[in-house]
Parts: structure tokens; sequence; C-alpha cells
């Protein structure tokens, strides 16, 4: 084992300080570019409405305890009646969204040029990273490591003699991709392109979401709510609260 | 009727004392948890860049990390002057919460601050 390597200092003034400003200001860059990009679609009534309909019926639910019981229930037919109440889809009319993307050349336009945003700088840096900086010991992390993690971590370096808390350019450049999620969320605030990779997964499990299997979704869900109207309960916390005060 | 029926279930519900009424705004809640991100974010880095100035290695950089993390909370807990249930709806959203999420990011600038003040 090699106990400890020497690292040139002009290894951290050429490969470690320039690869984590590199990585900083593509992040921001990325940013601006897919802010720029982002096309202000007008978006479809239909859906507009539903998911109106669907907060309106959130809404309900959450507050159904502070009305009168009469008027949940009045509320509740209104959303729930079997003929035309705000939530019942009809059998056979449900669209589908995958079908509804296809037909709408706007929808996919979108997507790929989120897509390209995120694959584009990903490939040309990965490029730009390997071109330059390949084969460096760049780093080393300060806690030790089992043998496992030297694929990960020396990626581009076949040695297997050095010390696998040594980390190689490349997996520098993979630790500042993830390790940099939190620093872009606080300069660049919350709804940062970066954070687009995670949303890309969440939309990859529930390709296309369906309106309407919301809508009945939010049906079941009013159906069984329970109505207890918490006014009674407030004139009694009253009471109490004003006894406690003339007491 | 039906406020009469209300009521008289209101009347079995008092007995048992001050019930538990579901009243926060689920959006006010959104962005306290929000804020409480930022903070966690904000304090791994910086907790990072100062572990790796100080120098500290191996199970001594998760250590200060763990404690910066019960620092954070302890902070977040006297902001919220002690009574965690007007801004939050359980005691994990202040202990637990970003807790992970900031490990990355002090982990990275850990090691960058190490490397240069101590590698090189």
């Amino acid at each position: 084992m090699a106990e400890d390597l020497v690292l040139d200092t002009a290894i951290r003034d050429w490969v470690l300080i320039p690869l984590s400003v590199v990585m900083v200001l593509i992040g921001v860059l990325r940013h601006i570019v897919s802010k720029l990009l982002r096309s202000s679609q007008t978006p479809d009534i239909k859906i507009v409405r539903e998911g109106q309909v669907m907060l309106r019926a959130r809404n309900l639910r959450a507050a159904a305890n502070f009305i009168p019981s009469k008027a949940f229930r009045a509320r509740k037919l209104y959303y729930c009646n079997e003929e035309n109440g705000l939530l019942f889809v009809p059998k056979g009319q449900a669209t589908n969204p995958q079908a509804q993307m296809f037909s709408d050349p706007n929808m996919a336009m979108d997507m790929m040029k989120k897509n390209l945003s995120m694959i584009i700088p990903q490939t040309l840096t990965f490029a730009w990273v390997n071109f330059f900086f390949s084969g460096f010991v760049a780093a080393k992390i300060p806690f030790p490591l089992t043998q496992r993690f030297r694929s990960m971590l020396q990626n581009g370096i076949d040695l297997s003699t050095v010390d696998v808390s040594y980390v190689s350019s490349r997996s520098w450049y993979f630790l500042n991709l993830f390790g940099l999620r939190g620093l872009f969320s606080l300069i660049l605030g919350e709804e940062n392109a970066v954070d687009d990779t995670q949303r890309m997964m969440q939309m990859g499990g529930g390709f296309g979401f369906d309106p309407s299997k919301g809508l009945s979704v939010e049906k079941d869900n009013l159906d069984i709510t329970q109505h207890d109207w918490a006014l009674p309960n407030f004139e009694h916390h009253a009471e109490d609260v004003l006894k406690r005060v003339i007491s | 009727m039906a406020g009469h029926s209300g009521s008289g279930s209101s009347e079995k519900k008092s007995s048992n004392g001050v019930n538990e009424l579901l009243t926060f705004n689920a959006e006010n809640m959104q962005s306290n948890m929000k804020t409480i991100y930022y903070s966690r974010t904000f304090l791994s880095i910086i907790g990072g860049v100062v572990a790796g100035i100080l120098g500290f290695t191996g199970l001594k950089g998760f250590i200060f990390y763990v404690l910066l993390m019960a620092f954070t909370s302890v902070g977040l807990i006297a902001k919220a002057k002690f009574s965690i249930h007007t801004y939050f709806d359980s005691w994990n959203r202040v202990l637990i919460d970003g807790f992970l999420g900031g490990l990355m990011s002090f982990v990275l600038f850990w090691t960058f601050a190490y490397d240069i003040a101590h590698i090189f």
C-alpha cells in the first residue's frame, strides 16, 4: 500500500478548483438556458377545469368540519352525485393521456427541449472532463472506505495499490454532480433546472398523470369523509377559555 | 334537524376534553418545510467547509455532522418558540427531515476544503 501520495499543488490549482468552479457555473448556465427555452404554453381548458375541481373538492374535505352538516351534505352531493356531479367521470369518456400527448406536438416538443437542455450539457461536461483531466488523482476524501468503492471513486485510474480514499478527477466530477444539488437549490431558488433530474424520475413512474383517475380518487375520498361539525365544540372551548379568564 | 344531530355528537366529543382539531394550513407548512430544508442545506455546506479546514478525518467528521444537525434542530425548535405543533405536524419534521439530503453536500464540501487546506 502506498501510504501517502504527494499531490502536486498544480493539480489543485489546475484540476480540482477549475473542475468544481466549472461545475457550478455550468449548473447556473443550464438554469438560465432552460428558463429561456421554457415556452409558456396555454394549458388545455379541460385539464385546468378538472384540476380546479379537484382542488375545490380537496379544500372541502379539509374544511369539512367547519360547515354545518346540512351544508356539507349539499356540497358532497354537488360533487359526487352519479348523474352530473363534478367529480363523476362517465365510463369510457376518460381521456387517455398517452394518446393525447402524441396528438399534441407542443407537449412532446416541450419534453424534448427539457431533455436536451439536461443531456447536452451533461455529455459535454463529461467529455470535457475526460479529455482534459483523465487520469489525475485529484482529491482525497477524509474518511476511509472499503475496496468496494474503488470503482466508484477511482474511475479512470487503473491502479489497485492506491488507497481507496484517493479520488480520480472523473469521479470528482460525479461527486460534484450529486453533491452540488444542495448548493444549486440555495443559489438558484426552488425551481431550478438541476432539479429536473428528480422530476424526470418521478414522471418516469407515472408518465402522463391521468386527471380523470385523480377525479375518481378524489370522489372516493369525499364519499368516505365523515362529517363532524366542529363549531359546537368551539363554543365549549370558548366557554372554557372565558371561565379561565374570569376566574 | 341537521344542527341537532351535529350538537348531539359534539356533546359526546366535548366530554373527553379539548379535542384535537386539524386546523393548519398545508401551504404554510410547506413553506416551513422549505425553510427547514434551506437552513439544513446551508448549514451542511458551511459545516463541510469548517470541518475540512479544521482537518477532521474519518469518524470525527461524521460526528461533527451529526452534532451540527442536532444543533440545527435545536435552533429550529427555538425559532418555533418550543411549540412544534403550531408550525409542524410532527417532531420528525424538525428532527429528521433533510438529514440525509444535506449529507452529500457536507461530504463534498468537506472533501473540497480538506484537500485544499491539508492534502496539497
